[in-house]
């Protein structure tokens, strides 16, 4: 069992964990950072680009990598997870579970591992839409460029093609589980959140024809290291996707599903609308909403500009049923245009589901001061001191406030640990 | 936007709807996935979003002649996708209410019956005045009811009792065929087709197969339905064979008058089962779409009894106990009158309402079934 001693532990490698170590180390204090996968980046590594500016998420996290690897004050550990965190503010210890990468820092990133790998499953980073291999790297902007071995695809005994092609020794597929105790004063939550699972939504058809999708794979999609190289196509039949429909809060703000507003659907929809509509100048857009929730002048300037498209059009009425035409092939969505009165059908190539945030953090084992709420969030209690939550942990945010809030952190989690000191 | 609009909301009317089982209504975001789910409704101008709406506002008027609310079979389908728990399909129901009081007059006699605290004045009243007509007393030897109630009286006491209902009912309909064609500026069409095509989905209760939640419904009310048509077929050969034939009560299934036994059988087979999956239905929904308010249950209580009741007279006098044969025979009674008396103010006024705007939505063409 390794043991480390450091100031602030920040549990989760996106992009407010990363925001909240860097910005802590900073300004002096040591950082522990811990990622579950075997990435750092998260859900804004998948994303093709940030609303209002549209510019590409790549280069902020790069930004942030690149603080990481040249601060001395900064350890991180990928394939971490948490099992236990016991004391109180300025002393805390916490059992992590280091799950094994097989892969050493002796990798180069050479590629080779994959090219021999004989196991294909489907790639979790393009949520299933294409595969990839056991042996495998994220992505090309991946950090750290290590390669890792998917535990739970790799052969394993019968197979070791890959430690065979491996030229500098950094394949070890008998790597076992650690368990590390990390001792710090204070603890930065920054868990996150996942994607709400579509299937749950039995009206909306997700699962019933393959281009039915949900946003985050519509940022894959999109994305040029995506799985269509960022053609927005359909993925029944690849045909160009010039007829598309976001179907807004798609379980969010539904007490059956996710009971609160998700926050960040209406721009990340509307910011997807640029996407098709600058891939086809003839394309069609429809938007069904409820409510447009763009706050800020930023955003509400972002909308007006949609707006402005005469090719998008947005719907008052919510989408209640999304169903396949045998015949065409076409997608049929439903909705009741409340503004004109009258039940709409419309067929289109592409429906887009805008799901909403579920909350993560419930996942994680905390002290019993701890308090979540009903919907799974964690409140952040009057006299909670020592164990600070962000971003997603907290509330659905979109990328500008889970960083601010990330930085407000980091300064409380200073002060726990200053004042002990 | 250059013209105002002023809302005129009345809140007795958003309060009724509250106190009569839409208590939900108020948590209506106006999203219209009702609308959509919702497999009865016609695409222009669907319902239940509106009608949440207007209800929300108190916009009262807005619900004078409007057919929609009847055409809501209570399937429960926008209940159970409604992102809120704004319950339209109750909401819908206790407005429901609302146009029965509106209509049905004197008002006075529909809050009567709607209201929980006179439910004992409620059965008093027929007790008494069958007291008062029938004199009572327990005849010695053999059970025969009609000893103990003359069949003339009851003819005399239940014939004016129905058709009391009955006319009231109908004066309400007519109001409401007038006023739902004013306020859908509806001047003429097709009413011997609409009454033909409106009978023949409630006698084959196509429109319940529509239902998604609340599926089960259709074979509840089925058997409800027939055995209330079974047993009015069963008097109507009574008063045949008593009236004209001169047979006494009562008949069995062996002798003369058998006719009347058999369908009195089975009308009483159908209610104790249909009754039963009623209220079993109410339960296992309870969860997701509302047990019901006090207007559906005092229906389905009133029907219960009478079924009850009817079947317990059957099976004590059978058995030759006069001290209970009889005293439930009278409960018996109590229950018919009500069910004849209260017809157009109970929720078994939807018979009138709901036959008239189903047959209103085909003869103005908002429900297009009897263009092909």
């Amino acid at each position: 069992m390794s043991e480390l001693e450091t100031n602030i532990l920040v549990v989760g490698g996106g992009i407010s964990g990363l925001t909240a170590a860097t910005e802590a180390a900073e300004a002096g204090y040591n950082i522990a950072l811990l990622e579950k996968t075997p990435f750092l980046g998260g859900r804004v590594s998948r994303m093709n680009k940030y609303f209002p500016k549209l510019c590409p998420p790549a280069c902020g996290l790069e930004i942030n990598y690149r603080r990481i690897k040249f601060s001395s004050r900064v350890t991180f550990h990928t394939m971490a997870e948490i099992q236990d965190i016991s004391g109180q503010p300025g002393s805390y210890e916490v059992t992590v579970r280091l799950n094994p990468r097989y892969v050493n820092d002796k990798c180069t990133g050479c590629n080779a591992c994959t090219e021999v790998c004989p196991v294909e499953v489907l790639n979790d980073m393009n949520f299933g839409l294409d595969k990839r291999k056991a042996a495998y790297i994220s992505s090309e902007q991946s950090f750290p460029q290590q390669y890792v071995i998917d535990d739970n695809a790799c052969r394993k005994g019968d197979c070791s093609k890959c430690s065979d092609a491996c030229k500098y020794d950094a394949i070890q597929l008998d790597m076992k589980p650690e368990t590390m105790k990390i001792k710090t004063g204070s603890i930065v939550l920054a868990t996150g959140w996942n994607p709400y699972d579509a299937s749950k939504i039995d009206n909306l058809g997700f699962g019933t024809s393959p281009d039915i999708i949900t946003n985050v794979m519509m940022e894959r999609i999109a994305s040029q290291n995506g799985p269509t190289g960022g053609k927005i196509t359909r993925l029944s039949d690849g045909k160009e996707a010039k007829r598309v429909a976001f179907v807004q809060c798609a379980g969010s703000r539904d007490e059956n599903h996710l009971a609160f507003c998700s926050a960040v659907c209406c721009m990340a929809s509307l910011k997807q609308a640029t996407y098709v509509r600058e891939q086809y100048p003839d394309s069609k857009v429809y938007m069904f909403y409820i409510d447009i929730r763009t706050p800020g002048t930023a955003y509400e300037r972002f909308l007006n500009k949609i707006k402005d498209d005469e090719n998008v059009s947005l719907i008052k009425g919510k989408v209640a049923k999304v169903s396949e035409d045998p015949a065409t092939k076409d997608i049929i969505v439903e909705a009741e245009d409340i503004l004109a009165g009258g039940k709409v059908k419309v067929n289109i190539d592409l429906c887009v589901l805008a799901t909403g945030m579920a909350p993560t953090v419930g996942e994680v084992k905390l002290p019993a001061d701890v308090k979540i709420n009903e919907n799974g969030f964690m409140v952040p209690g009057k006299d909670q001191k020592g164990i600070y939550a962000v971003g997603c942990v907290k509330n659905p945010s979109d990328v500008a406030k889970s960083v601010q809030e990330a930085t407000g952190a980091a300064l409380k989690a200073i002060q726990t640990v200053g004042r002990k000191s | 936007m250059a013209e105002a609009t002023i809302v005129k909301p009345d809140l007795d009317f958003v309060k009724g709807v509250i106190a009569a089982g839409g208590e939900s209504l108020k948590k209506c975001y106006q999203c219209a996935t009702c609308s959509v789910v919702c497999n009865v409704t016609p695409d222009q101008n669907p319902f239940p979003r509106k009608e949440m709406i207007w209800a929300q506002w108190g916009l009262k008027d807005k619900f004078k002649g409007n057919p929609d609310v009847w055409l809501c079979q209570q399937c429960n389908d926008c209940t159970a996708y409604c992102p809120r728990g704004a319950k339209p399909a109750e909401v819908l129901g206790a407005i429901r209410k609302q146009t029965i009081q509106q209509y049905s007059a004197p008002a006075f006699l529909a809050g009567l019956v709607n209201n929980k605290t006179f439910m004992p004045v409620l059965f008093l009243i027929p007790a008494i005045i069958l007291l008062i007509t029938g004199g009572f007393s327990i005849p010695e030897g053999d059970i025969v009811f009609s000893n103990f109630f003359p069949i003339h009286t009851i003819q005399f006491v239940f014939t004016p009792a129905l058709l009391f209902g009955l006319a009231v009912g109908v004066m309400g309909v007519m109001k409401f065929w007038k006023d739902m064609k004013q306020a859908a500026g509806v001047t003429s069409g097709d009413l011997k087709g609409s009454i033909i095509a409106t009978a023949k989905d409630v006698i084959s209760h196509g429109k319940f197969k529509d239902c998604g939640v609340s599926k089960d419904r259709f074979l509840s009310h089925f058997l409800v339905f027939y055995s209330f048509v079974a047993l009015a077929i069963a008097t109507g050969f009574g008063v045949l064979y008593i009236d004209i034939f001169h047979v006494m009560s009562p008949f069995s299934l062996f002798g003369k008058g058998w006719i009347v036994k058999l369908f009195g059988l089975a009308g009483a087979a159908g209610l104790l089962l249909g009754v039963s999956l009623m209220v079993m239905n109410r339960f296992k929904n309870a969860a997701k779409v509302g047990i019901g308010s006090y207007f559906d249950w005092l229906l389905i209580t009133i029907i219960a009894v009478v079924m009850a009741s009817g079947i317990l007279a059957y099976l004590t006098r059978l058995a030759g106990i006069a001290g209970l044969a009889y005293p439930i025979y009278f409960i018996h009674l109590v229950f018919v009158f009500s069910l004849f008396v209260y017809l157009p103010y109970s929720k078994l006024a939807h018979l009138f309402y709901r036959g008239t705007a189903m047959c209103f939505a085909k003869y103005s063409g908002r429900d297009k079934t009897i263009d092909n």
